[in-house]
């Protein structure tokens, strides 16, 4: 052992580190969850499900009718939920599991700042995403069947799939913050997860009306989900639908702010309690962000909905603005007729027109295409509302373009009417294309197979770098 | 084996941490209540308390894991409002350390190197150096999960000295560990601190191990101090306290057992003799006379009572008196304030 001199010598200052320890901690926490750790055994999960969806589409012979930007969308859906509950689960171990296992007094007791430790785990903890990502790729190329949807939904889903895997390991890290045990921090991370995504999978008629489309806007999956669906199946643009990515990116700001600017300073071996002043700031800061969402929320679909001019004394909404189908596909959807007058209505009639936007608007025949060419309202009384519900099917390819029309029934002899129309349902029919499970199969299977080699060959590699020997 | 300083050569040494009325409270119980002590390099201290005396919170605190309510400490230098320099001054191997089981000895230990500001090579360097002076060199590229109870304490140890600290806070160091193990880690723990010139706070609930290495002590109770000082003044100071009925206790062939305490029972001094424990042939000596403090009279009282029996011709194999060791002395003062 060195003598008294050469320790005075050796004492250090801890000034002018080689290396900033987030990137320390970002080294070791990467080689923690790759080699031997949880992501590569959780990424290789989700390989397993994501090859077996796909094969699923692709086999079956009514899912595989699905036009592929309705089978890309769905896999990003798929892709992402998974990856959500990957980072939760990664983010949740990520403070408590080093309480529990006792090596987080370890790190606290170097001289490292807490935000570089919780920025580096952090950093750590989003890197399996990428790697989901990529996975995902030959399966939207596959699946995507040469359209141009493989390109928009690696764009759309790359960038949205981001914002979302951040707020989530983000998420997942501050409950693990205030959690001493990983029991506890995996348990509350599902409650949360289930909390946004149950409502994000209820059936359409479930998020209509001011209230549903506002609790659709408000949840950051329902959100991002509905989004995708507007810009990849139906073709609507970015400037008309951009404010369903408020919440999304708002959650995931209030997210890592909350990370990185108030508990990551904070992080200590027992699991973090907020000081009192800081308990009343972050309830100021809490209510600030409510109002803050509730302004945003002025400028959501929802209450667009409420906006307007003097409203018609008839007024016709419709569930559904543009949808890309192949040839022999369905489309349902439904009106609601609302009579916004001070007096009862006659009894309404409600036509389909369909006419075709390739050849000059010519007029298609509604016989051809739906079993519902008519259909009535007995009558409405004032501030009603009656729901009819339609369903057309896709006979010819091409670019057509679905309306209705309400009319009331005159009150008599040499007395008119005045019909109103619906807003129109822009539909793109696609030629038909069945999916070839065969060539999905090499997806389905290649894919947990390379993933199980480099599995192998990263533990081979590692157990030749370290002795095996036993305790003695 | 154990070589004390002498109190000349103390006086010479610099403090390298100071207490300043270090108080803390859970809710309304009160863990500390104005802690104060000094560590001078190179000399352990012993930390002793019964449970929930306030040792763990003691700890915490000057390891800058807990903030106290009032109070301040200084390191070196540095003071306690400057937690992350004097993390960087500070060595732990707190109860219950966690590791990596994933990583070898040597990863570990170059990883908290880096985290002290080395560079990779430095770190690299440091950890080997480590690893042999605590023993580790052939078991440096093994798994810690590998490891044993012993060695993990060992490399707990070395990741400790990473960063050539002032102070090293050992929490039961040898917790564990089988006779061997104990006393070749506390033999480590001399040689670090003779030889780099550290102070080291050892908590133990094994009292013959802080009176066998330590050369101060600090007595804690309900957050207090109820001793301080080196080993022998506190309990020598204690002893001159206790108001113990004096008594002796003495071990003598288990054959001559019944002949012995006739004789002892004999004497004028004597007021009661009996079996004095679970091993055959110890008797318990209880004096007549207390002696009030006054050690030097009972030192020759027990001197004519041995006298007494090296007469008759039996043989004394063990001789002790209650009130002369530190567990005697930790037991009478945490049992007067309770």
């Amino acid at each position: 052992m060195s003598n008294v001199q050469t320790a005075k010598t050796n004492r250090m200052s801890t000034s002018g580190a080689a290396q900033p320890a987030w990137w320390l901690v970002f080294i070791r926490e990467l080689t923690d969850l790759w080699v031997g750790g949880k992501a590569l055994v959780l990424v290789f999960i989700y390989t397993v499900f994501l090859g077996v969806v796909t094969y699923v589409i692709a086999s079956n012979s009514e899912l595989s009718l699905i036009p592929p930007k309705e089978m890309v969308y769905e896999t990003i859906k798929n892709v992402m939920a998974v990856s959500l509950f990957i980072g939760l689960i990664i983010g949740a171990d990520s403070l408590s599991g080093e309480r529990e296992r006792n090596t987080l007094e370890s790190l606290l007791l170097t001289p490292s700042s807490r935000r570089q430790i919780v920025v580096g785990k952090f950093l750590a903890a989003v890197t399996f995403w990428p790697a989901a990502f990529i996975i995902a790729i030959p399966t939207f190329n596959i699946l995507s069947q040469g359209d141009e949807i493989f390109g928009q939904g690696l764009f759309w889903g790359g960038i949205l799939g981001t914002v979302m895997v951040l707020a989530y390991v983000g998420l997942g890290m501050l409950v693990s913050f205030w959690s001493n045990s990983n029991k506890t921090s995996y348990f509350v991370s599902l409650g949360i997860y289930i909390l946004f995504l149950v409502p994000a999978q209820l059936p359409g008629t479930a998020q209509t009306g001011v209230m549903g489309q506002f609790l659709q806007w408000i949840n950051p999956i329902a959100a991002v989900n509905h989004f995708l669906s507007k810009i990849l199946v139906n073709n609507i643009k970015f400037s008309e639908f951009w404010t369903w990515i408020e919440a999304p990116v708002g959650f995931a700001l209030l997210i890592l702010g909350v990370l990185f600017l108030y508990a990551a300073p904070g992080l200590r071996l027992e699991e973090g309690r907020a000081s009192k002043i800081w308990a009343r700031v972050s309830r100021v800061i809490g209510l600030t962000l409510i109002a803050g969402l509730m302004a945003l929320s002025a400028a959501s679909p929802a209450s667009a909905l409420q906006t307007g001019t003097d409203p018609e004394p008839l007024q016709i909404s419709i569930t559904m603005e543009s949808k890309t189908v192949k040839a022999s596909d369905s489309i349902l959807f439904d009106t609601v007729v609302t009579n916004n007058s001070s007096e009862t209505s006659s009894t309404i009639f409600m036509a389909m027109n369909i006419i075709n936007l390739e050849k000059a608007g010519e007029p298609i025949d509604p016989e051809d295409w739906s079993p519902q060419r008519t259909q009535s309202i007995e009558s409405l009384a004032p501030g009603q509302s009656a729901t009819l519900s339609w369903r057309v099917n896709a006979i010819l390819e091409g670019d057509v373009m679905i309306y209705m029309v309400a009319i009331p029934q005159p009150d008599g002899e040499n007395v008119t009417s005045h019909p109103v129309a619906s807003p129109g349902i822009h539909l793109t029919v696609t030629p038909f294309t069945k999916l070839n499970p065969r060539g999905v199969l090499p997806i389905a299977i290649g894919g947990p197979i390379i993933l199980l080699v480099i599995i192998y060959f990263v533990n081979r590699r590692r157990n030749q770098n370290i002795d095996m020997g036993g305790s003695s | 084996m154990i070589q004390r300083k002498d109190t000349n050569a103390l006086s010479s040494q610099r403090d390298i941490l100071v207490a300043q009325d270090l108080r803390k409270s859970y809710g309304p119980r009160r863990a500390l209540q104005g802690l104060t002590f000094t560590l001078k390099a190179g000399r352990i201290l012993g930390f002793l308390g019964p449970n929930g005396a306030g040792k763990t919170t003691s700890i915490r605190i000057l390891t800058t894991m807990m903030e106290p309510e009032s109070g301040h400490f200084v390191v070196d230098g540095i003071g306690s409002d400057h937690p992350e320099q004097i993390r960087g001054k500070i060595g732990v191997l707190p109860e219950n350390l966690g590791f990596p089981r994933q990583m070898t000895g040597f990863e570990y230990l170059v990883y908290y190197g880096q985290l002290y500001g080395r560079t990779t090579a430095e770190a690299r360097e440091n950890a080997l150096k480590l690893l042999d002076d605590v023993g580790l060199h052939q078991r440096g590229k093994s798994l810690i999960g590998s490891y044993s109870h012993g060695m993990r304490q060992r490399i707990g140890i070395a990741r400790a000295l990473l960063n050539d600290p002032v102070v090293v806070f050992l929490d039961e160091p040898t917790l564990g560990l089988d006779p061997r193990g104990q006393q070749e880690l506390l033999s480590l723990i001399q040689r670090i601190a003779r030889e780099r010139n550290v102070g080291v706070i050892l908590c133990s609930h094994a009292l013959s191990e802080i009176e066998g290495i330590c050369d101060d002590v600090v007595i804690l109770n309900l957050g207090q101090i109820v001793a301080r000082g080196t080993v022998s003044e506190v309990i020598g100071r204690t002893q001159r306290n206790i108001v113990l009925p004096n008594t002796m206790r003495i071990q003598v062939p288990a054959l001559l057992f019944p002949q012995a305490r006739q004789i002892l029972e004999a004497l004028p001094n004597v007021m009661r003799v009996t079996p004095g424990g679970e091993m055959e042939g110890w008797l318990r000596v209880e004096l007549v006379q207390p002696t009030n403090g006054d050690v030097a009279k009972a030192h020759l009282i027990n001197n004519s009572i041995l006298s007494a029996l090296i007469r008759a011709k039996i043989p004394i194999l063990n001789f002790e008196t209650e009130g002369g060791r530190l567990q005697d002395v930790f037991l009478h003062l945490t049992e007067a304030i309770q």
